[in-house]
């Protein structure tokens, strides 16, 4: 887990999973179900595919709305999540998801304007 | 041996056929048009005759400029007009033609065709076996003064003895087939727009106009009306009812007022006559280009488009004074259609006061103006033409999406709704201001950008002022406990704070130094004025820590700038007129857009 925080992490959308196996990624995107085991759940990315997520610890509460998962992406092109955070939908504007997915196209349209995986020099 | 249409060439100059008829291609001669295109005349036989009275209309040139029209070639003559000149001759006018053997596959003249002629004699006998050499000198004599007459028709100064009644004489032509070239013809169209009466004065006198389009199964143009031909023809015409118009003068179009497609404009004379036709259940009701709501953000500001939507909302009647000091009444209404998006179309006059918007009515407009108010507006000039719920497929496509699906959608505006009215919501970076040179007209400028807070001027940034309601100026302490406004000519007890600020803002591209008045100040201190008095004068460290806060922060900043000239120095001022926290929605969704009209290019 601390080894993932260090790393750059390229925010992605589900149709990026499959080039990104193995590497650590971020993911937004809305929570769709939850399994009942509590180990696993499923989001919605910004144009509407869905992603499954598969969690360490098993979840102690009820998921819902925009969530951010951090984690590594498996063979089977799930999210290995080490961690997540709840993008809040009751406080400030509600996360626009398809406007992120836009944001996402253009960012990996133009890799070298947005040099995001300069990792930070030891 | 191709067998050609014997007796089509009599049936043509008669008028009275000659459809679809083999003719196979005498003679073919270039003449300088005159406005810069050239025209072809040909010279047909149908194996009996011979006639020289053809003319290729110019959306065939290009088969005489290739070459295709040889001499001795057979073609089928598939869509022709015939006019009549003044001098009761006629001219064939070929407007769709295929030639169905090449000249190379012809052995050479079919038949033994004799010139045509009308009782004019004009032409001279000929040998029966004539070769090309002798016609053509003959054809020069003829071509010479059927020319002269030819021009003769062109001048349209020449009173006109015949009477204009249709189905007299003149035969409906198609508005496709009219040029400057011919005078004398008829047609038979619907008024499909028609504006109201426009005068002018300047230094070479007054006049008035009015235009309208008018469409058939061939096309559209737009006519216009000047001074006479208005109180003529104006409360004649009524939209959406057809009528014979005959003689009007034809010129190039000029594209830039009108969205009609036509190389061609029409504009009525004295000789021009209107007369209303009963029968017009042949004739089109509109030519619309209508373009997708969605698409307006890429057209050019100033373009004049067709559009059609559902009439999401319409606000009330306003009146407003033009610079001309006249009252005009305005009203607003957003359109919204298949591609999800909305515009706010602003209506005038007459058409804003008569608008019935009960219902979410599917409203068309023709010739509506593109502007980028607001990022995109629309608005319905003088020769626009508004129509509501009307009679054509687009608006009962719209209005069954609209009942399935489209009343459940809020549209994204294309137009940004902007509080402080009149003004002009224009992006710019700061580098903008200084490479546009905006401010140095004769007129203030005013835009819109995002910028960052980088420096804050503390000192003097409140004034007193006199504490009347209605005026700010500052007051002249007395030094006795009194504060005098001069504008007010009284003295008070008292007086309240005031802020002028002055700040530098940035962003990527540039900096600015931008004067700040009471209500943009407070909102970017994040404090009123009368409390940040009191803090100034009582507890210097909080006064300063809000300054210290309040620096580094983004906002949108709408800013006129003016050049100012004090003291031989010129300099450019900017004042912020409004200040507002940045929608980073709105924000993103512009760099994205913007990104991607950067990549497409």
């Amino acid at each position: 887990m601390e080894g993932i925080l260090d790393v750059p992490k390229p925010r992605i959308t589900c149709g990026m999973l499959s080039q990104y196996i193995g590497r650590p990624v971020c993911f937004v995107g809305r929570v769709e179900k939850v399994h009942p085991t509590g180990k696993t759940f499923t989001v919605s990315d910004g144009e509407g595919k869905i992603a499954t997520v598969e969690l360490v610890c098993v979840l102690d509460e009820e998921l819902s709305g925009v969530v951010e998962v951090v984690g590594m992406v498996s063979n089977k092109g799930a999210i290995m999540a080490s961690t997540y955070n709840v993008l809040r939908e009751d406080k400030g504007i509600p996360f626009d998801l398809e406007l992120y997915a836009e944001a996402l196209k253009v960012i990996h349209e133009f890799p070298q304007h947005y040099p995001f995986e300069v990792a930070a020099s030891g | 041996m191709t067998k050609l249409s014997e007796g089509a060439i009599e049936a043509l100059s008669n008028g009275t056929g000659g459809n679809d008829a083999v003719l196979q291609l005498v003679n073919i001669r270039k003449i300088d048009g005159g406005s810069g295109l050239p025209r072809f005349r040909v010279m047909m036989s149908d194996g009996l005759h011979t006639l020289s009275s053809f003319m290729l209309s110019t959306q065939l040139n290009f088969m005489a400029e290739e070459n295709r029209l040889a001499p001795n070639c057979v073609c089928i003559l598939k869509k022709h007009v015939t006019n009549i000149l003044k001098d009761k001759r006629r001219v064939v006018i070929i407007l769709e033609m295929e030639v169905i053997k090449s000249a190379e596959d012809v052995a050479g003249r079919i038949g033994e065709p004799t010139p045509y002629t009308e009782g004019q004699g004009k032409g001279s006998q000929l040998a029966p076996n004539p070769e090309n050499r002798p016609p053509l000198q003959q054809q020069n004599r003829n071509e010479g003064e059927w020319n002269k007459g030819f021009n003769r028709d062109f001048g349209k100064k020449a009173p006109s003895a015949m009477p204009s009644t249709p189905g007299d004489n003149s035969k409906v032509v198609p508005i496709a087939s009219l040029n400057p070239y011919q005078s004398k013809w008829t047609i038979r169209a619907r008024v499909t727009n028609k504006s109201s009466i426009r005068t002018w004065s300047n230094s070479r006198g007054d006049g008035k106009l009015f235009s309208m389009e008018i469409v058939d199964e061939s096309g559209e143009i737009r006519v216009t009306g000047f001074n006479q031909e208005v109180d003529k023809f104006f409360s004649l015409v009524e939209v959406g009812k057809v009528y014979y118009v005959s003689k009007g003068s034809l010129k190039i179009a000029n594209k830039q007022y009108t969205s009609v497609k036509n190389d061609y404009e029409m504009t009525l004379n004295g000789e021009s006559s209107i007369i209303p036709c009963e029968d017009d259940c042949d004739v089109p009701v509109m030519q619309c280009d209508f373009v997708s709501i969605g698409d307006l953000e890429n057209r050019e500001k100033d373009a004049i488009v067709d559009v059609i939507g559902v009439c999401k909302s319409v606000d009330e009647v306003t009146r407003l004074t033009t610079k001309s000091n006249r009252e005009v009444s305005k009203r607003t209404l957003n359109l919204m259609d298949m591609s999800g998006k909305l515009v706010t179309v602003t209506l005038w006059g007459e058409e804003a006061e008569k608008f019935e918007a009960s219902g979410q009515p599917i409203v068309a407009i023709k010739g509506a103006k593109l502007s980028d108010f607001g990022g995109r507006s629309l608005s319905a000039s003088f020769s626009s033409t508004l129509m509501i719920n009307p009679d054509i497929p687009e608006a009962y496509k719209l209005r069954g999406w609209y009942d399935k699906e489209g009343h459940a959608m809020d549209g994204q505006s294309l137009t940004e709704v902007k509080g402080s009215g009149g003004g002009l919501t224009n992006w710019k970076t700061l580098s903008d201001v200084k490479t546009e040179h905006l401010g140095h007209g004769d007129k203030a400028d005013y835009y819109t950008c995002i910028a960052t807070i980088v420096y804050l001027r503390k000192e003097n940034c409140l004034y007193q002022a006199c504490p009347s309601q209605e005026c700010n100026k500052k007051v002249v302490d007395q030094h006795n406990g009194m504060f005098r406004c001069e504008k007010c000519d009284k003295e008070f007890p008292n007086f309240k704070y005031r802020l002028i600020l002055s700040a530098n803002i940035a962003d990527y591209a540039d900096n600015q130094w931008v004067t700040c008045f009471q209500e943009s100040a407070e909102a970017i201190l994040g404090q009123n004025a009368a409390y940040l008095g009191q803090l100034k004068d009582s507890n210097e460290a909080a006064f300063d820590e809000v300054f210290q806060q309040a620096n580094f922060n983004t906002f949108v900043f709408r800013s006129r700038v003016k050049l100012e000239t004090y003291n031989d120095e010129s300099r450019i001022k900017a004042t912020v007129m409004d200040v507002k926290p940045v929608d980073h929605k709105d924000y993103s969704k512009r760099l994205i857009m913007n990104i991607r009209k950067l990549a497409a290019q």
